[in-house]
């Protein structure tokens, strides 16, 4: 690994760990409901440089953020750690899989996707193990996830075709 | 930007997709309302203050602190009863196993509801 690809796991790292600990700051209307703004950070890594960088992001987010709020090794880390893996490789199946198929919105919802439900599967077979209560909140996720996730996926496409613009001028100009 | 750039930038597999799983989310949540009619809670209240809302059909045991001492609440076979407590009548023990109403004990200001949460706060009828 290069030490410019360093920097950029770092920096990119950096900006997911402060989105994740920003969206704990936002206000919502349900406790466990999360914008998914670092995934955010993951999805551009992802398209940007690659499925292996994306997953250092998404490991160091993970570690580090539980390290910041305290929740080392507990449930929530737990949680954290095994969505942000899945999604981040389930983005990465669709993206290489089957290239082209899928934008930066499809991807973001597909990662959201797979967060929610490694989500709900570790917290059924860990914490909770009642399959009504999971059954009943299996679809009011998934659907806010679908939501938040496509909001991402149009962030994401934005600030993509924002970074790209100055590289091109760049090249023009030579 | 707009929303046609916005719709351009998106391919036919991202839209099929964020519709599907809208839809399918959608009919879920009608469908586990149909199907799960919110089963009944249980309610314990300790010197004032909710204390613990738990499922009625899960089996277990409870302690609550009030001012005497702990009261021991059991859920057993879809019934709740105060199965020990610190005070001196002992009426909410006698009261014995319980499927719906309210268990309460005065000296140790424990109540006890048994009921469907979720449809207490609904009205009872209009009128038009």
């Amino acid at each position: 690994m290069q030490p410019r690809d360093k920097y950029r796991i770092a920096l990119l790292a950096a900006y997911a760990l402060a989105l994740n600990s920003f969206e704990r700051l936002l206000p919502t209307p349900i406790p466990w409901l999360r914008l998914g703004l670092a995934n955010l950070i993951t999805l551009i890594t992802l398209l940007l440089y690659g499925l292996r960088p994306a997953l250092m992001v998404t490991l160091i987010r993970v570690i580090l953020g539980s390290l910041f709020t305290g929740t080392f090794l507990g449930p929530s880390f737990v949680l954290s750690l095994g969505g942000g893996l899945t999604s981040t490789f389930a983005m990465g199946f669709a993206l290489y899989a089957v290239q082209g198929l899928f934008g930066p919105v499809g991807l973001s919802i597909i990662g959201a996707l797979f967060h929610n439900i490694t989500q709900l599967f570790l917290a059924y077979f860990l914490f909770i193990q009642r399959f009504e209560a999971i059954l009943l909140v299996t679809p009011a996720i998934l659907l806010i996830g679908t939501l938040t996730g496509a909001v991402n996926g149009v962030i994401a496409s934005i600030l993509i075709n924002n970074l790209k613009k100055p590289a091109k001028k760049i090249q023009n100009g030579n | 930007m707009s929303l046609k750039e916005l719709l351009s930038s998106t391919t036919s597999a991202d839209r099929f997709l964020f519709l599907l799983l809208l839809l399918l989310s959608l009919s879920g949540i009608l469908f586990v309302k149909e199907v799960l009619p919110g089963g009944s809670t249980v309610q314990i209240e300790a010197n004032g203050r909710p204390a613990y809302i738990l499922p009625l059909d899960k089996d277990g045991t409870v302690t609550v602190e009030g001012p005497l001492g702990k009261t021991l609440i059991e859920i057993k076979n879809q019934r709740v009863r105060v199965a020990d407590s610190p005070c001196s009548n002992k009426l909410c023990i006698e009261q014995g196993w319980v499927k719906s109403g309210t268990i309460i004990c005065l000296p140790n200001r424990v109540v006890i509801r048994v009921g469907d949460h979720d449809k207490s706060t609904t009205v009872d009828a209009t009128t038009g």
